[in-house]
C-alpha cells in the first residue's frame, strides 16, 4: 500500500516542435507540500494541467489519489481542488454567486454551496465583496477567490498554479498561513513557484523542473546540501582594507572579499569553522562576526537550472569548484 | 486521517440533470446581466420590421396580398437564424476564458455546460421574439389562422432556433476566436437568411438561385409559418418537397439537426486537450 498522493512517471507532453514536458516523475507523499519549481517555460503548467485532466500527456502515467488521471478522469476530478495560473471566476457573477455555483457542481446541494461559500468568503477576507460583480474585483481578491473556489469542497488534493502571484506581502503570508491550516487537516498540496522563499516556507519537497526535465529533487535541506557547501564568512567591523587582506591570507585562496566580509567555502562545516576561528584569535583583529553560512535556495536553483542554460542568463553557478 | 466537514448532497434527479440545471441558471443569470445585450437583441427586430416592412417594401408588390403581413413570418424565422451567431460568439469567449478550464476540472457531467448554453440561449431569445410579434401586430400583421396553428408555428420557430443553436455552439467550439466564430458563423446565415423566400418570392430569381432559395430550410420554415398563420398569397411551387411538406420538414431537419450536432458538440467540448 502506497501513501503516495499523486504519483507521476515518465510524463512527456510536446506542442508540435516544443517540448513541455520530456521525462518528469516524482511521487507526492499523501498530506505533504510539494513545490514544482522552474524558470518560465519550464513546463510546470503543462505538469499541474496534466495531472487536473485537462491535458493529455503523450506518454507516461499519472496517479492522483490513487486514481488513474486518463482513465478515471472522473474519480480524479471528485478528489482535487484547482487553481490554475490564470484567473477563472465568472467577471459577470458576484464573488458568492460563483463560489456557489461551484459548489452546487461539486455535488454539495444548494444550501451547503451557500454555507460553503459564505465560510470560505470570510476566510479569504472577502465578506464586504461578496455581492459585487468579480469584474470590479482587484487582481488579489480575484486570486483569492480563484483559491477559495479550490477549496469548496474540501478537496483531497489540491493542486496551485502560482497562488501568490500578484498577491500583496501581507495577503501573501495569510495565503501561506491558510495553506499550512489545510495541510494540518490533511490536504495534500501540489503548488508551482517562482518565489524561492515560498518553497522553502511551505514545501516538504521540491522538484526543480527545467525544459521538461526534472533537475533535482528532494526536502529544502537535502536539495541546498547536495549544491554547495556551506562557507565560512567573518566580518569586521570597520571597513579596513589592511585588515580584510590579512584575514584573506589567513582563509586560503579560494578566500573573496565582499564589503566588510570575507567568505570561503568551508569543506569541514563546523571544523573549518572553529579552526578559522582559533587562527583570528592568535592574529587578534578586531572581529564583528565569524558565522557558517549554508547556500540559499537560490543558489541551488541557479546552479540545477543553470547549467542547461545556453543563453548565458542565470547567474554563473556557486558553491562548486574545479 | 483526513477529516472532510462537506460531504456531497443526495439527489432524486440524475446527477447529469442536475449539473444541466445548475449551468443553465448560470447562463440565465449572466445573460440578465448584460443589459446592453438584451437591448439589442430587442431592439435589431424593430428595426427589421421598419426596414424591410417600410423602407424596402413600399417598392415590393405582391399580387393580391399585403407585404407587410407576408414579411413578417419571415422576419420571424430571420431574427431566429440571427439569434444562433451570439451563441457562437459567446462560447468561443467561453472556451478561452480560464472559466471553462475551472468547470472541466470539477465532477460534472460532460454534457451539462454545453446543453445549459442551448437551453439558455433559447429561454433569452424569448423577449426577443416577443416584441418582434408585438412589432408585427403594430405593422397590420394579423395571424388569421386560429390561435392552435398560431401556436404550432411558433413551436415551430423555436425548434428550429434550438437546432440553429446547436449549429451555433458547434461553429463556436471548432472557433480559434470569438471573431472566427462570428464570421464562420455569420456567411451562412446571411445566404440562408436572404437567399430563401423571407422577403421575395423565389420564383423571380435566376434558376440556380432559385433552387437554392426553394431547397433552403428557412424557406420550408417561412412556408410552414406563413400556411398556419394564414398569410399565404397562392400555393408553393410545385415539384419542391420541402415546400410541399414544410412542418413535416421543419420538424424533422431540426431533429436529425440536433441528434447529430449535439453529441458532437459534448465530445467536442470534453476533448481534453485542445
Ligand atoms: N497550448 C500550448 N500550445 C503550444 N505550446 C505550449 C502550450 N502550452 C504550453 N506550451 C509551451 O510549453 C512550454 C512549457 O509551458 P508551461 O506553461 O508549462 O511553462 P511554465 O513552467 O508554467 O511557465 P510559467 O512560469 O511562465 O508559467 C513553453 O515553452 C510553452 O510555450
Ligand atoms: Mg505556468
Amino acid at each position: 500500500m502506497t501513501s503516495a498522493a499523486i504519483s507521476v512517471e515518465r510524463l512527456a507532453r510536446s506542442f508540435g516542435q516544443t517540448h513541455a514536458l520530456v521525462d518528469v516523475s516524482f511521487e507526492v507523499r499523501s498530506g505533504s507540500v510539494c513545490a514544482l519549481l522552474g524558470r518560465n517555460g519550464a513546463g510546470k503548467t503543462t505538469a499541474v494541467r496534466i495531472l487536473t485532466t485537462l491535458l493529455s500527456a503523450d506518454s507516461g502515467r499519472a496517479q492522483v489519489a490513487g486514481f488513474d488521471v486518463f482513465s478515471q478522469a472522473d474519480k480524479v476530478r471528485a478528489r482535487i481542488g484547482v487553481t490554475g495560473q490564470t484567473a477563472t471566476m465568472d467577471e459577470l457573477l458576484t464573488g458568492h454567486e460563483n463560489l456557489e455555483i461551484i459548489g452546487r457542481f461539486c455535488h454539495l446541494g444548494a444550501a451547503t454551496s451557500r454555507r460553503r461559500a459564505d465560510e470560505l468568503l470570510r476566510e479569504f477576507d472577502l465578506v464586504d465583496a461578496k455581492d459585487r460583480l468579480v469584474k470590479k474585483y482587484s487582481g488579489g481578491m480575484r486570486r483569492r477567490l480563484d483559491l477559495a473556489a479550490s477549496l469548496i469542497a474540501e478537496p483531497e488534493v489540491l493542486f496551485l498554479d502560482e497562488p501568490t502571484t500578484g498577491l500583496d506581502p501581507i495577503s501573501r503570508r495569510e495565503m501561506w498561513t491558510a495553506l499550512r491550516g489545510l495541510v494540518a487537516r490533511g490536504t495534500t498540496v501540489l503548488l508551482t513557484t517562482q518565489y524561492l522563499d515560498e518553497a522553502d516556507q511551505l514545501a516538504d519537497t521540491i522538484v526543480v523542473i527545467d525544459r521538461g526535465l526534472v533537475v533535482a529533487q528532494g526536502t529544502p535541506e537535502q536539495l541546498k546540501a547536495s549544491i554547495g557547501r556551506p562557507h565560512v564568512v567573518v566580518t569586521l567591523p570597520d571597513l579596513d582594507a589592511a585588515a580584510l587582506e590579512r584575514v584573506r591570507g589567513l582563509l586560503g585562496d579560494q578566500a573573496e572579499i565582499h564589503g566588510l566580509s570575507v567568505r570561503t567555502p568551508a569543506s569541514n562545516g563546523l571544523a573549518t569553522l572553529s579552526a578559522v576561528v582559533t587562527q583570528l584569535e592568535r592574529m587578534g583583529l578586531p572581529i564583528y562576526e565569524v558565522g557558517l553560512e549554508h547556500p540559499s535556495l537560490d543558489e541551488v536553483f541557479s546552479t540545477v537550472t543553470g547549467h542547461s542554460d545556453e543563453a548565458g542568463m542565470t547567474a554563473p553557478a556557486t558553491g562548486k569548484d574545479g | 486521517m483526513r477529516q472532510q466537514a462537506v460531504a456531497p448532497a443526495a439527489s432524486w434527479l440524475p446527477w447529469s440533470v442536475v449539473d444541466a440545471y445548475t449551468a443553465t441558471s448560470r447562463y440565465l443569470r449572466r445573460g440578465m446581466r448584460q443589459p446592453d445585450v438584451i437591448f439589442g437583441s430587442i431592439l435589431i427586430p424593430i428595426i427589421f420590421v421598419v426596414l424591410f416592412g417600410y423602407v424596402f417594401g413600399g417598392s415590393i408588390k405582391i399580387p393580391g396580398g399585403n407585404y407587410r403581413s407576408y414579411l413578417m413570418p419571415g422576419l420571424f424565422a430571420q431574427a431566429i437564424l440571427f439569434g444562433s451567431n451570439s451563441v457562437a460568439v459567446g462560447i468561443a469567449t467561453d472556451m478561452s476564458e480560464g472559466v471553462i478550464d475551472r468547470f472541466k476540472t470539477l465532477p460534472i457531467g460532460r454534457s451539462a455546460i454545453v446543453i445549459g448554453r442551448a437551453v439558455s440561449a433559447l429561454l433569452l431569445g424569448i423577449p426577443a421574439m416577443v416584441v418582434m410579434i408585438l412589432c408585427a401586430l403594430a405593422v397590420g400583421w394579423r395571424p388569421t389562422g386560429g390561435l392552435g396553428n398560431a401556436a404550432l408555428a411558433f413551436g415551430l420557430y423555436e425548434l428550429f432556433g434550438f437546432a440553429a443553436i446547436w449549429l451555433g455552439i458547434l461553429v463556436g467550439l471548432l472557433a480559434q476566436s470569438s471573431q472566427a466564430a462570428d464570421v464562420i458563423m455569420g456567411i451562412p446565415t446571411f445566404l440562408l437568411g436572404f437567399i430563401s423566400n423571407v422577403f421575395v418570392d423565389p420564383a423571380n430569381m435566376p434558376a440556380w438561385l432559385r433552387v437554392f432559395a426553394n431547397w433552403n430550410p428557412m424557406s420550408a420554415l417561412v412556408t410552414a409559418g406563413r400556411q398556419l398563420f394564414g398569410n399565404s398569397i397562392g400555393p408553393p411551387p410545385s415539384g419542391v418537397w420541402s415546400l410541399d411538406h414544410p412542418v413535416v420538414t421543419t420538424i424533422g431537419l431540426a431533429i436529425v439537426i440536433v441528434a447529430i450536432v449535439a453529441p458532437f458538440c459534448v465530445c467536442r467540448y470534453s476533448r481534453t486537450s485542445r
